[in-house]
């Protein structure tokens, strides 16, 4: 699926789902608490090939994009606070990369991981 | 065993304190990981959960203690900076609560255990963040500590390692770089490090060296949020369905959170409207602790905050008298701090001038007539002024916009007098306005109401036709070789297509600025330079 950010006379600038993806993914690793994606289900798992963007689900329609990703946070962590921190980050930095209006982002905490 | 407790209060009270003495300092510089300009209210409330917990205990052993205060930064841990904070006061807590006694070694092995516990809790560390400034007091603590060395001395020399090592995240985080700040989650940090260090010592808190921490006017431009209202609230009841409770919320805003049980539900959503939000919950059950923070309020505060620290570098201002609103705005994009309404047949006052004057916060100003009608007033004007005022004579509002490319408002008010006045010799200016009445011009006969053209403000064109006149004046003014002609359309000026056309066929090296100037009068004024 890809998003138009821009056009012109001279045509369209686009971007794919896959690249917003891979903004998500990258954003959220950055997050502090967040120690991992994790895949839906089964055919997330075959289909994402790809470390970064794996359990990223992005969609859009005229009200703006629709992110939802899943994650795995450190275990003894305020998960609300972790969460609405993902969020927010992840909503700022598509934003400001992209330029579109973001409508909805889903933070899924799928596991809680003590790693030390 | 209140031995430990009390000592605990004792540190915990002055250092709560340091923090929220900067706490509006600390929001100032939040620009990451979102500008919303927080991180120190954040910061605080997380500490007062701290600060609650120690208030409500009574008789505790020490590693009671730690688990305690660890659990309440946990629990009472807001925003990205406060969780940070929660898992550094973890792993200082792991290690004093089983220390038998608190030297500097001892120190040193809790901070070295909060910098790795607030690693551990993420996949990819950011430096230039409140972790580079853990990280680096433990390194510190680790290179400094000895049996003998007293754990005052220790507290000292971390403080200046911090205040170190906060300078230095800029160069670690470009965004930080880009706003001129420093990271407000490590700033902070390095407050409670401070009043820690002031609670041992006994001394006052060290003074942060200056420039430090100056929140950079770029901070002012970080943006975010769409929704207005941070809403907080608890529903408690029974059975309560989480995921209904989320759908139907869901809709209102973003940063959607709905965290408990079937007994109590903690809500938190941005939203623009609170009360819809509220209705929601009360449906579901008992409202309780509702918390609603305009964010706009707060991004604006901060602005204002910030604006209020930057001072007015200019040494001089500049009035100007102009007709029309398109020129007004020209003027102003300019640089024109104060418009005076004014110019051919409607010529403004001195005590006009002067209060503009009087507005100005510059020592110095220049006044701009743009008419020589009225050049007397602004003289006049100029010599009743509380401060040195100059007059560059002007006979135009072209020769305005010419004086105005030559200043520079850090320069003194004398220095942009002749730099502009120069600047407006080295352009000729000209005018299509429209008879008022019947002129004669070298044996050519100029009927009241027919456009007449002026150079230089004297007559040298006439006739029924404006494009005829127009070219006229453009002919004479780019008589001589010339690379830039400006023109501002009145408020009642014709279609340029035609002039425009002939200029580019008889001059195409010339290039033309059209201006829509808004001055009555004048159908077109031109400048040539």
């Amino acid at each position: 699926m890809d998003f138009v950010l821009a056009s012109s006379d001279l045509g369209r600038v686009a971007i794919t789902g896959d690249a917003v993806a891979q903004i998500v993914g990258l954003t959220a690793a950055e997050c502090y608490g967040v120690v991992g994606t994790t895949t839906t289900g089964r055919l997330g798992r075959l289909l994402a090939r790809d470390r970064t963007t794996r359990g990223i689900e992005v969609s859009g329609d005229e009200h703006g994009l629709s992110i939802a990703l899943h994650v795995v946070v450190e275990h003894g962590l305020n998960l609300a606070e972790v969460a609405s921190t993902v969020s927010n980050r992840v909503a700022y930095e598509v934003g400001r990369m992209t330029g579109l209006e973001i409508s909805a982002v889903e933070v899924h905490i799928d596991a809680v991981k003590a790693s030390a | 065993m209140n031995g430990d407790l009390d000592a605990i209060r004792r540190l915990a009270g002055p250092t709560i304190a340091a923090l929220e003495a900067s706490r509006s300092r600390i929001d100032d510089l939040n620009v990451y990981p979102v500008p919303d300009g927080d991180t120190g209210t954040n910061l605080t409330l997380t500490v007062r959960a701290v600060q609650e917990a120690l208030e409500q205990l009574d008789d505790a052993d020490r590693e009671r203690l730690a688990h305690e205060i660890a659990r309440a930064a946990l629990m009472g841990a807001r925003g990205n900076s406060g969780v940070i904070l929660s898992q550094i006061v973890r792993g200082f807590a792991d290690v004093v609560g089983h220390a038998s006694v608190i030297d500097s070694p001892a120190l040193a092995r809790a901070f070295r255990s909060a910098s790795d516990a607030a690693y551990r809790a993420v996949r990819k560390p950011v430096e230039g963040t409140m972790l580079t400034v853990i990280r680096e007091l433990a390194e510190e603590a680790e290179a400094q500590a000895r049996p003998d060395l007293a754990v005052a001395d220790l507290l000292r020399a971390l403080v200046r390692r911090g205040e170190d090592a906060l300078s230095r995240t800029p160069e670690h985080l470009e965004i930080l770089r880009q706003a001129g700040v420093v990271d407000a989650g490590g700033a902070g940090l390095l407050e409670l490090v401070r009043g820690l260090t002031a609670a041992v010592t006994g001394e006052a808190p060290a003074e942060p060296p200056p420039g430090l921490e100056d929140v950079g006017l770029d901070a002012i431009h970080q943006e975010l949020s769409q929704y207005r209202y941070c809403t907080v609230f608890v529903v408690e009841g029974d059975g309560l369905d989480r995921d209904a409770v989320e759908r139907e919320l869901e809709p209102l805003g973003d940063s959607l959170m709905v965290v408990g049980d079937e007994s109590a539900l903690k809500v938190h959503v941005h939203t623009d409207d609170p009360g819809a939000a509220l209705s929601l919950g009360a449906a579901a059950g008992v409202l309780e602790g509702i918390e609603i923070a305009n964010m706009h309020r707060q991004t604006e505060q901060r602005e204002s905050r910030l604006l209020e620290l930057v001072p007015d570098p200019r040494e001089t201002e500049v009035v100007a008298v102009v007709a029309g609103e398109g020129n007004a705005r020209l003027f102003r994009s300019l640089g024109v701090t104060s418009i005076v309404e004014g110019g051919q047949s409607m010529n403004p006052s001195t005590a006009d001038i002067l209060a503009a004057v009087d507005a100005t916060s510059a020592p110095g100003v220049v006044v701009l007539p743009n008419n020589s009608n009225v050049i007397l007033s602004a003289e006049q004007a100029a010599a009743h002024a509380a401060k040195p005022v100059l007059v560059v004579g002007t006979r135009s509002i072209p020769a305005g916009v010419a004086a105005m490319v030559a200043y520079d408002g850090t320069r003194a008010a004398a220095d942009n007098a002749t730099e502009m006045a120069d600047a407006v010799a080295g352009v000729a200016t000209g005018a299509v306005t429209t008879a008022s009445r019947a002129v004669q011009l070298d044996g050519l006969a100029v009927d009241a109401g027919a456009f007449l053209g002026l150079l230089e403000g004297e007559p040298v064109a006439g006739g029924q036709a404006f494009d005829e006149v127009a070219a006229a004046v453009v002919a004479r003014l780019l008589a001589e070789p010339r690379e830039v002609l400006t023109l501002l359309t009145g408020e009642s000026a014709p279609p340029l297509n035609g002039l425009l056309g002939r200029i580019a066929e008889s001059h195409p090296e010339v290039e033309v600025d059209v201006q829509d100037g808004g001055q009555p009068h004048y159908q077109l004024l031109l400048s040539a330079e």
